[in-house]
């Protein structure tokens, strides 16, 4: 390996440093609000010293049912995810694996599919939900994701199916699988970092959504995304007190990331040659 | 344990202009090592991928031990086959990828383990039994490979070009190592090459195929000593065998054959030409064959002019252009453009003793009895 000569280094970590603030400066802002205390954070100019608080937390407790909050969010997240990749992943398979001409169009289509703007689609289902009786329950908002999601899922894993050489799920034929055997034992497996891309995406994509379950949901199905951005102007609570909300809003995702990373990464340098 | 047949076989691939495979018959005994040769394209990996299962088949029958096997899944006939990529299993380690075919199969744990083991030993596995594919060399993935048809005790081995991605060395080693595993075993194989050195060093009978039928099926040394064309003459032999157009005529009251300024007196060898005495004839002479002769202007004697010397330690290659003789008269061959890329020049294989350079004038016999003859017109040998 050549040597790289320090002082690149030390460029190279210095701009990484430099973007890397300039990135998290607004959220570092959001976050340190929640500790200051309430007429401390529109002093200007701003005051790097101040006394930690919890008040702000406190009166975020107080306001919003968080716990109820956060796991709307998480299984709207999950619940998505989870449906996206069951759906996605044997559609996206049977389309690779498809010796019809047609299947490589179907896969496009499922990714226009995507490309739609949701919200065209949001009345309509609106109604539909009505009418079926979901509406207002996290199912609305689960079903109405992962119809976007899965189309994406399966454009996505045709993709990665379609770069995995069939020999190995001959190989599994021979050696005594069936069809559903190859695909489960031999092909699912070889593909999981793609699968982890996929499931990181329609979680980040669900958590962070806002519009859907806004309209979808009623009080004790509204996910964190909701409140916080429906609190926001609201006489009563302080950028403080969602400063504090903010917390709940990301570090789950943050946190599922870095899991989910992990095991990217280990998927990733699995593959053989 | 199985017998394979094929009856009047053919395939056409969708969208595929010509058929892959075209009125092909093959009985594959009971333990026997075929070995299925070929330029590329001839359907070599379509047949055997025909015999797995993995194929769909557009007409004829295949039979696996007398059962008609057409429409039958590839776990219903318990046949293990090498791919040349190997087609390890990525996210198993060595041992999960031998035990796989065992497992899907519900066999118990500790038979599992033990077979893994015996298999590992086998094949020289045992330290690698806990790395995953990624981490293995070339060599090793192919004993993996091996080893996981082996394990199984199969009906039947396929194996297509399973030593291509290796370097000759090693090759040599697998070649023998195969052969060996074969025998000791007595399972059925097929395999797949295109390469005629293990073909003739590997197989009991040996398919030599071109553009999807059967050319020949015999021994080796049949094949090298009776091709039944030009086709097969040319491909079965290295460096391959020299073609040259010539004229029947009568010498001394016998047939002989005259090329050029070369007249070869044919002997008894020669009596099945006599007919054709005037006519026209295609010889194959085998580059070993040809012998350095005292420099004259006799009968029998081939005069050339060396033009290219390849020293290959034991022996010399030479290539050569003879006074007034055609070389590999290509429109009686099947695959025109492979004769004239592989015989454009006389080539004679010649012990190093001799002292040989560029631009020497060289003198040449042949014994007429290893002289190989074919009909101009159908490449058929006569
Ligand atoms: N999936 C396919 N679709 C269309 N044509 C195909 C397909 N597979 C093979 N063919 C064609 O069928 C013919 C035989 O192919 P096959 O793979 O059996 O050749 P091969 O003898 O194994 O050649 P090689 O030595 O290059 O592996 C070729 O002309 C090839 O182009
Ligand atoms: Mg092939």
């Amino acid at each position: 390996m050549a040597r790289v000569s320090t002082r690149r280094v030390v460029f190279e970590r210095v701009t990484i440093l430099l973007i890397t603030i300039l990135f998290l400066l607004p959220v570092f802002w959001l976050i340190s609000t929640a500790y200051k205390p309430s007429n401390q954070i529109f002093s200007a100019p701003p005051r790097l010293t101040f006394e930690p608080t919890f008040d702000q937390f406190r009166q975020a407790f107080a306001i919003f049912d968080v716990v109820s909050l956060v796991r709307s969010s998480l299984v709207i997240s999950i619940g998505t995810t989870v449906l996206s990749l069951l759906l996605g992943v044997p559609a996206g398979y049977a389309l690779a694996r498809s010796k019809s001409r047609f299947a490589p169009g179907f896969a496009y289509f499922f990714l226009a599919i995507r490309m739609i703007p949701a919200i065209a689609a949001l009345i309509p289902f609106y109604l539909l939900m009505r009418d079926i009786g979901l509406l207002g329950t996290w199912w609305a908002v689960i079903v109405f994701n992962t119809m976007l999601n899965c189309a994406f899922v399966t454009w996505m894993m045709f993709s990665y199916f379609k770069a995995l050489p069939p020999d190995m799920e001959e190989a599994a034929l021979t050696d005594g699988c069936t069809q559903m055997g190859a695909f489960l034992k031999v092909a699912v497996p070889t593909v999981r970092s793609g699968m982890i891309a996929c499931a990181l995406f329609c979680m980040m994509f669900s958590w962070n959504d806002f519009l859907h379950p806004m309209f979808l949901t009623t009080l004790d199905a509204k996910p964190i995304s909701v409140a916080l951005l429906t609190a926001y102007g609201t006489k009563d609570i302080t950028w403080g007190t969602l400063g504090a909300l903010a917390h709940f809003s990301t570090i789950p995702i943050v946190l599922m990331a870095l899991f989910m990373n992990r095991y990217f990464v280990q998927g990733a340098t699995n593959g053989v040659q | 344990m199985a017998q394979i047949s094929f009856e009047n076989v053919s395939k056409t691939y969708p969208g595929g202009k010509a058929a892959a495979l075209v009125n092909f018959n093959l009985n594959i005994k009971d333990g026997e090592f075929i070995v299925l040769v070929g330029p590329s394209g001839c359907g070599k990996t379509t047949a055997l991928r025909m015999i797995a299962g993995l194929e769909d088949i557009s007409g004829g029958t295949l039979r696996i031990n007398d059962t008609v096997a057409n429409e039958q899944a590839p776990r219903d006939r318990d046949i293990a086959m090498v791919f040349q990529s190997y087609a390890l299993y990525p996210h198993l380690t060595v041992a999960e990828n031998i035990a796989f075919g065992l497992k899907v199969r519900g066999i118990k744990t500790d038979v599992i383990a033990k077979k893994v083991r015996e298999t590992a030993d086998l094949l020289e596995l045992t330290e690698f039994l806990d790395r995953k594919p990624a981490r293995l060399s070339g060599g090793q993935r192919q004993r993996v490979a091996m080893g996981r048809a082996l394990v199984r005790s199969p009906n039947a081995f396929l194996m297509d070009e399973p030593l291509s991605n290796l370097d000759a060395r090693l090759r040599g080693q697998m070649r023998a190592e195969i052969s060996r595993l074969q025998r000791m075993t007595a399972v059925t194989t097929v395999y797949v090459t295109h390469d005629q050195v293990e073909a003739m060093t590997m197989g009991d009978r040996v398919a030599v195929m071109n553009k999807g039928t059967i050319q020949q099926l015999d021994t080796p040394r049949r094949l090298y000593d009776k091709p039944a064309n030009m086709f097969v003459a040319s491909f079965i032999g290295s460096p391959p065998i020299n073609f040259m157009e010539a004229a029947v005529v009568s010498h001394d009251g016998g047939p002989a054959v005259s090329c050029g300024d070369f007249l070869l007196p044919l002997g008894i060898s020669g009596a099945r030409l006599s007919p054709r005495i005037g006519g026209k004839v295609i010889l194959g002479i085998r580059p070993e064959h040809l012998k350095v002769a005292p420099q004259s202007r006799s009968t029998g004697v081939l005069s050339a002019e060396t033009s290219f010397v390849e020293d290959l330690g034991a022996t010399l290659l030479l290539h050569m252009s003879g006074h007034g003789i055609a070389i590999g008269h290509a429109n009686m061959v099947e695959d025109e453009r492979d004769l004239m890329k592989t015989a454009p020049k006389l080539k004679a294989l010649i012990d190093s003793s001799h002292r040989i350079s560029r631009g020497d004038a060289i003198a040449l016999t042949v014994d007429p009895s290893l002289v190989l003859f074919f009909d101009p017109e159908t490449g058929v040998t006569l």
